[in-house]
């Protein structure tokens, strides 16, 4: 295949290297387009070769998902990174897919605005990339996660065409609910190039109490007191033994996030410790709260063999942190969505921990998937697990959308 | 005509109370909330259960027959129309909460389930479910997730869409299946996503796993009193860019102030050019300094007064005419049709200005109640149905105002869907690569075209038109 660079021009197309793999898969080409118009001819030509090609915006989470079958072309949208309409009266934003969070963030905060979808790796992080891959952090916890911000999409999808679904305004329900088809799907249906979000005032404040937990279930129950009260905590992350490790035990806690104006703040927080104190748990005040959220946001990503992602009930959480205990295992949880993330240290461990997760899950309606891993323990597990009664519709999905099946194929469920 | 035998199957699916084919009861069906077009269906069949939807289903699947589901027939788009379609599937009969978990803040509830029965039966727990639409003492969660309806106080807390968890969906080949669950973060596509929203053209959903929300510590309910709309919708702004976000923010127009007034008798201000309805709520720490804040950008827009509910009987009356405004339009005029657009919310007062404007060429009384925060407008336009001319130029006169809201970088419609009703204007917002790629997703769920025909897209022709050039070329 040549002709990359007749659409990129000749510095935004090279050999792909090592270091441009996905999941141990390198890519024959790296190509960088520098418009909508360039990412269109890109497809349309892989489209025409049959080459298989995956988006990626700075590269930080394409250990996300499943390892691809074949990667013939990089498509990197690092050269789509403008913000290209912040209504702040409105309270929207319009992006290029490759922008990352940190620019979106600077232009947003000049208003006192915020989208409040918080990744690990945001430097690194693009809005491509937070919506193919549907990331999220701590603040989903009162937030919502990208599909519940995201009212606008322009794709390109598997034949060049540039396809747009919602539109810029909050409140739409005029045809399908496209956008949502894209959010979380890896790039398989097309390759998103710009999205508009519905963004919100940033709190004025935001602090954290850190309640320590002489065990894991302690802290689970501590937790659950918080959502059980009239607290509205920002967000509420739950920890198993080694979760918090600069927290003030033995890392079983909970760190509860308290935003907004000084008066919710000072009467927040001394619920908190009210609280903690009913339940004889010591409690310590941290006055960075943004900090120490960027930090627990970050979990998912420190180094392990494997992240694992556990959905259960909230209140099942704590069975989760009891459950995944042990030497090289540490968890923490997005206690109200009951979310647990487990890192695994050790790379033969991973596959028999998948195993037990997975059947002490599926008993309460949970499932666990393996969210991260070196490619080396990719192989050795079945990333998604069991995907429900839709992947029928999903093959067929898949097969309506991308006929040619070369939109990062191998990546999503079912290996599509 | 419906073969007299398939009659006798549906029969025998759902029980001889459950098939209604008598001419005179099939009245009652030929129309919902969208009474601008009627027509009857041949046959419609109430389920007691989602596997007899799917037995009926796969029963018309046998015999390539095409349908319309059905809920209360609240709809607003003509969404239950029966177009091409010769069997109308009501889910009314669905009416079970399958499950509550308090803890867990999650309901089942079959699609036959009133909105308002929802937080009826977790109230006691302080938990509500948020979506509420005007209609919600009758409309239903099957209909609900049709529609990804709205209400006055998504403008915090979201539409139906971020508020259901799982669908469980009789698929026009007659299969169920449920889609999405109980815990959050499943693999896969987001199915749920787009069944939420599908005005029934994916299949009759059967029953939904729904989220609740805790109901806040405390509210405060305000109603601002304006001299004029304009000045009313600069509050709305200014609310907005004072990074408030009230759990909702409504507009009435004097026309309303004035029916709702002759109604309920609340002792709205009957002089005024405008009110705005504002509830702030959450814990009671800072609360008060929201309120105070939310009065000061008023009073910067030139308010006359701004009252404030003094307990939850007076927050209930003036929510009850905010619910109940449309109702109260029927003193106006014999007929009335109401619009649903929206624009960005700082085009509110353009907007306005706009809807006057086309009231005032095609000489209609425009009366105006709408979810202003989110800048969803709710134009009612009355007139008299025996009166020709008056209904083309209602009609006329509610296609400028929509296009005036693509005009305005908005939409065609927030809460009310497509249906029949702006199928025509749907090219107003989408180019037709959009709208193939929608037809396509369609068919994943609805190969035939058989669930509710004739719905969201332009006609016919488009469907023809779009059979994909490229991807034939490309074989």
């Amino acid at each position: 295949v040549s002709g990359w660079a007749d659409i990129v021009g000749a510095e935004g197309a090279g050999r792909g290297g090592p270091e441009d793999a996905v999941d141990g898969v390198v890519p024959a080409w790296v190509v960088r387009p520098r418009s909508v118009a360039e990412v269109q001819a890109c497809v349309a030509l892989a489209a025409r070769e049959r080459v298989a090609l995956v988006a990626s915006g700075l590269g930080a989470h394409l250990d996300v998902g499943g390892a691809p079958s074949r990667v013939d072309v990089l498509l990197r949208l690092d050269r789509l990174a403008r913000v290209l309409d912040h209504q702040a009266g409105d309270m929207t934003v319009t992006v290029e897919a490759g922008c990352p969070l940190p620019s979106l963030a600077a232009v947003l905060a000049e208003a006192g605005q915020w989208l409040p979808l918080d990744p690990p790796r945001p430097e690194t992080t693009t809005v491509g990339g937070v919506l193919a891959a549907d990331l999220s952090g701590p603040l989903r916890g009162s937030q919502g996660r990208a599909r519940d911000l995201l009212i606008g999409i322009r794709i390109v999808d598997a034949s060049g065409a540039l396809v747009a679904g919602g539109g810029r305004v909050v409140k739409n329900v005029a045809g399908y609910d496209l956008p949502k088809l894209h959010v979380g799907a890896l790039g398989t249906l097309g390759v998103i190039v710009e999205a508009t979000f519905k963004v919100r005032p940033r709190p004025e404040r935001e602090e954290a109490v850190v309640i320590a937990a002489p065990a894991a279930r302690a802290a689970a129950d501590a937790a659950r007191a918080v959502l059980d009260s009239d607290l509205e905590p920002l967000w509420l992350e739950v920890a198993g033994a080694g979760g918090i490790a600069d927290g003030p035990g033995d890392g079983a806690a909970v760190a509860v996030g308290l935003g907004g104006i000084d008066e919710e703040i000072t009467d927040a927080r001394a619920r908190v410790l009210e609280l903690a104190a009913a339940s004889g748990l010591g409690a310590v005040t941290v006055a960075d709260g943004g900090g120490l959220r960027a930090r627990l946001g970050g979990f998912a990503t420190e180094p392990a063999a494997a992240v694992l992602r556990v959905s259960v009930l909230p209140t099942d959480v704590g069975d989760v942190l009891e459950a995944a205990n042990g030497p090289g295992v540490r968890c923490l949880a997005h206690a109200a969505n009951g979310v647990v993330r487990v890192a695994v240290a050790d790379p033969t461990a991973v596959a028999p921990l998948v195993q037990d997760l997975r059947r002490r899950a599926a008993r309460r309606g949970g499932l666990v998937v393996v969210e991260r891993a070196r490619p080396e323990v990719k192989v050795a597990v079945d990333v998604w697990g069991d995907v429900g009664e839709g992947l029928g519709l999903m093959r067929r999905l898949k097969a309506a959308f991308d006929p040619g099946a070369v939109m990062a194929p191998g990546r999503f469920v079912g290996g599509l | 005509m419906m073969a007299p035998a398939l009659v006798a199957e549906l029969r025998a699916i759902v029980g001889a109370d459950g098939v209604v084919d008598r001419p005179e009861a099939l009245l009652v069906y030929e129309c919902d909330g969208y009474t601008l077009e009627r027509a009857v269906p041949e046959v419609v069949v109430l389920p007691r259960e989602p596997g007899e939807v799917a037995a009926v289903l796969r029963l018309l699947a046998a015999e390539g027959v095409a349908f319309v589901p059905r809920g209360a027939g609240t709809g607003l788009s003509g969404g239950t129309l029966p177009v091409a379609a010769p069997v109308m599937v009501c889910t009314s009969r669905l009416k079970r909460i399958e499950q509550i978990d308090v803890a867990n803040r999650r309901v089942v509830a079959q699609a036959g389930v009133v909105n308002q029965w929802v937080t009826n039966a977790v109230r006691a727990h302080r938990l509500v479910y948020a979506p509420d639409p005007s209609s919600q003492p009758a409309c239903t969660i099957g209909g609900n997730i049709a529609e990804n309806s709205g209400g006055p106080h998504t403008l915090k807390y979201g539409v139906t869409t971020n508020h259901v968890l799982g669908v469980e969906l009789a698929l026009p080949s007659g299969e169920l299946v449920l889609l999405g669950g109980a815990v959050e973060d499943r693999p896969g596509y987001d199915l749920v996503g787009v069944a939420v929203g599908a005005e029934g053209t994916f299949g009759i959903v059967t029953r939904a796993i729904l989220r609740l929300v805790r109901s806040p510590e405390a509210y405060r309910t305000l109603l601002a009193v304006f001299e004029s709309v304009d000045a009313a919708s600069e509050a709305v702004s200014g609310v907005i860019a004072a990074g408030i976000v009230p759990a909702a923010l409504e507009m009435m127009d004097a026309l309303i102030i004035q029916a709702v007034e002759a109604a309920y008798g609340v002792g709205l201000p009957t002089d005024a050019g405008a009110v705005l309805l504002v509830e702030l709520d959450g814990p009671a720490a800072g609360l008060e300094r929201q309120v105070e804040r939310v009065k000061a950008v008023c009073a910067r827009a030139g308010s006359r007064e701004v009252r404030s509910a003094r307990d939850d009987a007076e927050r209930a009356a003036l929510w009850k005419c905010r619910k109940r405004a449309f109702g109260a339009v029927g003193r106006l005029a014999p007929n009335y049709c109401t619009q649903d657009g929206v624009v960005p919310r700082t085009k509110v007062p353009d907007i306005v200005r706009r809807i006057a404007a086309a009231g005032a060429r095609h000489r209609l009384r425009i009366a105006n109640v709408f979810h202003a925060g989110d800048g969803n407008i709710h134009p009612i336009l009355l007139f008299d149905e025996r009166d020709r001319d008056e209904v083309a130029r209602v009609l006329e006169a509610g296609r400028e105002i929509l296009e005036a809201c693509v005009e305005l970088g908005g939409s065609i419609t927030g809460e009310h869907g497509i249906g029949v009703e702006k199928m025509g204007q749907m090219p107003l917002l989408f180019t037709p690569d959009d709208l193939r790629a929608m037809i396509r997703l369609r068919a994943v769920f609805d190969p035939e075209g058989r669930s509710n025909p004739h719905k969201i897209f332009p006609d016919a022709k488009v469907c023809v038109e779009t059979r994909s050039p490229r991807r034939q070329a490309a074989m």
